[in-house]
């Protein structure tokens, strides 16, 4: 434990611990005197200590060890997501095994153990380019679908993330990254001639700065162009309550009974909190009911309510501290298989947090994704925190292979 | 392939670009747009309006109202709002005469539904809200609204009535649009058309506030109307309904039902006695409803389609075109000897004319009702060949009818004589029995007026039922409705026909007294010996063709004597009556 990184760890149980509060917060209400409190806030504090025990045994035990465990890790998480599938629904979506005692959300394991699996094959010496892209594919496809068929967009929208994350800083030539990521913005522009026309050109103009060849150049146009034909063809064949669905999920305010309907609720909340907030269990949107998931998904909104700006910048500022740290540590990691599992985790800890604070206060859609280490949730909370342990484990190992 | 200055630029500057941009979003929305949302919230200016539709009403025919919807005053009352629990469960039961235990059911039940109002009273006095209403004012936990309550207009047995969602049903319905208050249909057509009548919730965003000013938080859909239910048309008439219930005798229980053998419309559906559907909307004292779930004459029972009963010599035509079907017996077949009964084994079985009818053909043995034949054409079937033949003329199982809960009936079989009396039982005797629909058989009066009326149809059977149309802007309701080849021959059916007609219209028929000059009815007496009393249930069953205007019934008299005596002049009255409408 010599190299243990105590400061993340402490950053982490504050977080944790702050987590608490609000969960407790959240989940009571307040009626003149009488204040009701669901018991979620003792469940989570469970949760935190066998996530910490956890995260301690995980230092204990070498990395050889659990490489070994990786592929059996990501086979089983499939068949958990397969699984799932045959659960019965909860608010319209397959994504809890659910055993009676306590639920379990399949997609979880899979977050984990792909960005494990797609780390350890991506680590050998002198791939080519093409086998990178095979192994990321290959092994990411299947997660990926399986979660989309619960559904579940934003844990698939958090593994594409983290997968690209990955490939950002692995051997893989970053002109494949463009390649990967730039029919997406011909999709967006593709609604207007005069963007596509500006988007393409600038596309065009960074290609030629990385010096490549105009061969190579051509086919990232042409398949640019292939999105922007195809796409409104796919719009216009698409019926109608999907085009709404699509619409609303990219700007909620396109359903005012639906999504759009919480998403103002929450800006209500955090917008009234004002400076200072209102105080601890004060919060009147959240008295009122207004928002359904308060102590998970828009915890963030009884944050900024009760607590104001202040609160909702030490928060931010304590999340910030901690992604930092773990950057800062990461860079130093000699193992490639580190670096890379340790980014991936990385990225996925900061998507999450940035897409639900984005969501709380209406600038993002709503995906569903809660507030790690502060939102309610066992299996979310493990597997975070088992995410901050291996990357924990990473900088502590670092001196033996030095 | 990247240095470690790259590496720090890819991983550390995303995150620090997107974090300060969410402490800007927060800056605006905590301190620049604070004061907008601070008032929204104090003053609840935004929030989503359940706008509850109309709940569709139920017509006869001739679109005389039979359900409709009165305005009804309602009390609510806020949990969250109360001061002092036992202060307003006093005044409650004080003002409105409410059992004091029922208020503080209620508001335990509810104890965490802080901030919704939840009914507590309906269908409240006017005279008696407008004095309460002056207090109101020391009770902020309760509010009054004025809304729509059931009207039933007559008693019946057929449109069920509405009442409080429970539990269970709300967390089953609560995505349907219900809500904690609603009330819905609990049985008959209040059940069997819940989503036709109730209609779609709407919903209206109120995002104005105090002044009305328009607070733009969306810019549009911020309207959706509620659908309003459907009204019903039914096949039944009000007219013979209410003529119905005036002849029937006063201190009798029974059933009539007259139905349009040609589509299946019910056109009368009487049950006796019968109880007023407005009791469920009227704050009924628990010791009212005491006195009528324990009143000895069950008014609560739907005798039409919950009551069964051994349906005697009305069966009869059945057994008669199965000996017909099997080639048993054809037209001028005569079998035993009627002598005032018949040995069948080890028993002597009477028939109900002591004096003996001597050997009959089958088509005056229905119209004598001769009980013997029956029991020696029973000895030539088996009972699984009885059994089989009863079901395949649609007696013992159900009809179909757009109603709840409609009851199947029974029919025997070796089985159940075996785990009933043991293995030595003599089927032989419970035949003999069963062949005069006497013994264990039961059938719903229904089911006897749907097999007279697929008689007049030719031998084709229709399923009964009420509903006639519902036409709304929207749409269009009707439904599939089931039709049956009854199993019987031409020329075997002409026989039955015939009989039928010689039992009202021949000298000596036992429905002599159901004969009218015009237009001929056929028909068939049943008098069921039963356990229920000492007297015979009366049955008259039967048919009339008019053009346009054909009719099946079943009259049905609970220990009311012989159906010859009792039940067909009532049915000569009603089919009289229904002819001159």
């Amino acid at each position: 434990m010599k190299n243990f990184d105590w400061i993340i760890f402490f950053l982490l149980l504050l977080l944790m611990f702050s987590g608490v509060f609000f969960i407790y917060s959240a989940s009571s209400t307040k009626v003149g005197n009488v204040i009701t409190t669901e018991n979620y806030y003792l469940k989570q504090i469970l949760w935190i200590i066998i996530s910490i025990i956890m995260l301690f045994i995980l230092q204990k035990i070498p990395y050889n060890i659990i490489d070994i465990f990786i592929v059996p890790l990501y086979i089983f998480s499939l068949i958990l997501l397969v699984l799932a599938l045959f659960f019965p629904q909860v608010k319209g979506s397959h994504r809890w095994i659910q055993l009676g005692f306590m639920n379990f959300q399949a997609s979880e394991l899979a977050k984990l153990s792909l960005i494990l699996i797609i780390a350890k094959f991506l680590s050998k010496s002198r791939l080519s380019e093409i086998a990178i892209l095979r192994t990321v594919i290959l092994f990411s496809l299947g997660p990926i679908i399986l979660i989309l068929m619960e559904p579940d967009l934003g844990t698939a929208l958090t593994i594409i993330f983290s997968v690209f994350a990955i490939l950002a800083v692995s051997d893989l030539p970053f002109f494949y990254l463009i390649l990967f990521i730039s029919p997406l913005f011909s999709i967006i522009t593709s609604f207007s001639l005069l963007l596509y026309g500006i988007y393409i050109v600038a596309l065009i103009l960074i290609l030629l700065r990385i010096n490549l060849s105009k061969v190579v150049i051509g086919f990232t146009v042409v398949i640019n162009s292939f999105f922007f034909f195809i796409t409104p063809i796919i719009w216009n064949n698409l019926k109608t309550y999907q085009q709404e669905r699509i619409l609303s999920f990219i700007n909620p305010m396109h359903s005012p009974f639906g999504s759009g309907y919480q998403i103002i609720q929450s800006k209500i909340a955090i917008g009234s909190g004002g400076l200072l907030g209102k105080g601890f269990l004060s919060g009147t949107q959240k008295n009122l009911n207004f928002l359904p998931e308060h102590h998970t998904d828009f915890i963030f909104s009884v944050i900024g309510e009760e607590f104001g700006f202040l609160g909702c910048m030490f928060l931010l500022l304590f999340l910030f501290l901690f992604l930092f740290r773990i950057s800062n540590r990461i860079l130093s990691l000699n193992r490639k298989v580190f670096r890379y599992a340790a980014v991936g985790m990385l990225a996925y800890l900061s998507f999450q947090i940035v897409v639900n604070v984005g969501m709380n206060i209406g600038i993002m859609p709503t995906t569903g994704i809660p507030l790690p280490f502060i939102s309610y949730g066992g299996s979310n909370l493990l597997i975070n925190v088992l995410a901050v342990g291996l990357i924990l484990k990473f900088i502590n190992e670092k001196s033996i292979f030095l | 392939m990247y240095n470690r200055k790259t590496l720090k630029k890819i991983l550390q500057y995303p995150i620090f670009i997107i974090f300060i941009m969410l402490m800007i979003s927060i800056f605006n929305l905590q301190i620049i747009e604070h004061d907008k949302y601070r008032i929204t919230a104090e003053n609840n200016f935004l929030r989503i309006k359940t706008i509850y539709p109309v709940r569709g009403e139920i017509y006869d025919r001739n679109y005389q109202p039979i359900v409709t919807n009165k305005p009804s005053y309602n009390i609510y009352i806020s949990p969250g709002k109360i001061i002092d629990r036992e202060k307003v469960t006093d005044f409650l039961s004080k003002t409105f005469a409410l059992p004091r235990d029922e208020i503080q059911k209620v508001i335990y039940e509810n104890r965490f539904r802080l901030f919704q109002e939840i009914l507590i009273l309906q269908n409240v006095n006017y005279d008696k809200l407008v004095k309460a209403a002056e207090k109101f004012n020391y009770f902020p936990s309760l509010s009054y609204k004025a809304e729509a309550v059931r009207k039933y207009h007559y008693e019946n047995h057929f449109t069920g009535h509405l009442g409080r969602i429970n539990t269970h049903e709300y967390d089953k319905l609560r995505e349907n649009g219900y809500s904690i208050n609603s009330f819905l249909g609990k049985n008959g057509l209040e059940k069997k058309y819940e989503t036709l009548l109730r209609g779609e919730n709407g919903y209206e965003i109120i995002q104005v506030d105090a002044s009305g000013k328009n607070l733009q938080f969306f810019k549009n859909n911020l309207e959706k109307k509620a659908t309003n239910g459907a009204d019903l048309i039914l096949a039944i008439d009000n007219r013979l309904q209410e003529q119905i219930s005036k002849i029937f005798p006063k201190d009798r229980k029974g059933a009539v039902v007259l139905m349009n053998p040609r589509n299946g419309a019910v056109l009368a559906y009487v049950s006796k006695p019968d109880f007023d559907q407005n009791i469920f909307s009227s704050n009924i004292s628990n010791q009212e409803w005491n006195a009528l779930i324990n009143d000895p004459d069950n008014p609560l029972l739907d005798r039409v389609i919950h009551g069964t009963y051994p349906p005697g010599s009305v069966y009869k035509p059945i057994i008669a075109s199965l000996g017909l079907e099997k080639k048993i017996i054809d037209a001028r077949t005569k079998l035993a000897n009627c002598t005032g009964g018949l040995q069948v084994g080890n028993r002597f079985f009477k028939c109900w004319w002591e004096q003996g009818h001597g050997r009959l053909n089958v088509i005056d043995a229905i119209k004598y009702s001769c009980d013997v034949f029956f029991y020696d054409l029973s000895t030539k079937l088996t009972l699984d060949e009885i059994k089989v033949h009863t079901r395949q003329n649609m007696m013992t199982i159900k009809t179909g009818i757009d109603l709840t809960g409609e009851r199947t009936g029974f029919f025997p079989d070796k089985k159940w004589y075996v785990d009933n009396y043991g293995k030595y039982i003599s089927i032989e005797g419970q035949k003999v029995n069963l062949a005069i629909g006497q013994g264990e058989i039961l059938v719903t009066p229904l089911q006897i007026c749907a097999y007279y009326a697929a008689l007049c149809n030719d031998g084709l059977w229709v399923e009964p039922h009420l509903f006639a149309r519902s036409i709304t802007e929207k749409r269009t309701t009707r439904f599939i409705q089931t039709k049956k080849k009854l199993p019987i021959s031409a020329e075997n059916f002409a026989i039955i026909e015939n009989s039928l007609f010689k039992v009202v219209n021949e000298a000596y028929g036992t429905g002599g007294a159901a004969r009218i000059s015009e237009p001929t009815v056929y028909g068939k007496t049943g008098s069921a010996e039963n356990h229920m009393g000492t007297e015979t249930h009366a049955w008259f069953a039967g048919f009339m063709r008019e053009k346009d205007s054909d009719l099946a019934f079943v009259v049905f008299l609970e220990n009311a004597g012989h159906g010859g005596s009792v039940a067909a002049p009532l049915a000569r009255k009603i089919i009289r009556f229904y002819l001159s409408l």
